[in-house]
């Protein structure tokens, strides 16, 4: 079987980190239940998407969990 | 299982042509599919697969080991299928997966998730769901 190129969008990265994911952003401050942020913050859940996607073209960081910061999050 | 490997696939396209499939441990599934046992206390190591032609209003979660109250209100905060759909209309990325995979990621057996559910999963989406990318997702 071929291998496929994954991403993982983690809001547990203590426990993710021990998995050693391939390629892992953690959503700053996101909680539990929100991995890409709020209910229907679309534009949010695209910047999202699009950062853990673009991770793909990034060198490569094996293990390494990316912390992003999204301000949005903390508008209700 | 920290001690294997990384396993890692470099991936070689640009991600305007990629097929991005979305595999969520979120106790993600169809409200017309069997929801996850949540009664087992071992964890249900059970998927389900998920076509792409499904719409949000179409899924729920079932799942006794995170607050998904905010996922009742907008599936999209754990399973992304209309922020996706949306950035395959953007050109971001080629398009999204024949099939997508929610399962029930609280597990006890973690051995047999790793050794029977991960590759029943990774089968389904190399075979059928045709994606060269995967989003993976807790809660």
């Amino acid at each position: 079987m071929r291998g496929i190129s994954t991403v993982l969008i983690t809001v547990s990265p203590e426990a993710s980190r021990q998995m050693r994911p391939p390629r892992a952003i953690h959503p700053k401050d996101f909680k539990i239940g929100n991995s890409l942020g709020r209910p229907f913050q679309r534009e949010l859940h695209k910047r999202v998407l699009r950062d853990a996607l673009s991770l793909l073209k990034e060198p490569a960081r094996p293990g390494e969990i990316i912390e992003r910061a999204y301000a949005e999050y903390g508008e209700q | 299982m920290s001690r294997k490997c990384v396993p890692f696939t470099p991936y070689e396209r640009e991600l305007s042509r990629a097929t991005v499939a979305i595999v969520t441990a979120g106790g993600v599934h169809r409200k017309d599919q069997q929801p996850f046992n949540i009664a087992d206390e071992l964890g249900d190591l059970s998927f389900r697969i998920i076509g792409a032609d499904a719409a949000a209003d179409d899924l729920m979660v079932t799942h006794h080991h995170y607050d998904h109250s905010d996922a009742d209100r907008d599936i999209n905060v754990v399973f992304p299928l209309d922020a996706l759909n949306e950035l395959v209309k953007e050109g971001f990325i080629g398009e999204a997966a024949r099939q997508h995979i929610g399962y029930m990621g609280y597990t006890m057996q973690l051995k047999r998730m790793y050794e029977e559910t991960a590759p029943q999963i990774a089968e389904e989406i190399d075979k059928r769901s045709r994606a060269d990318v995967v989003v993976l997702t807790g809660g």
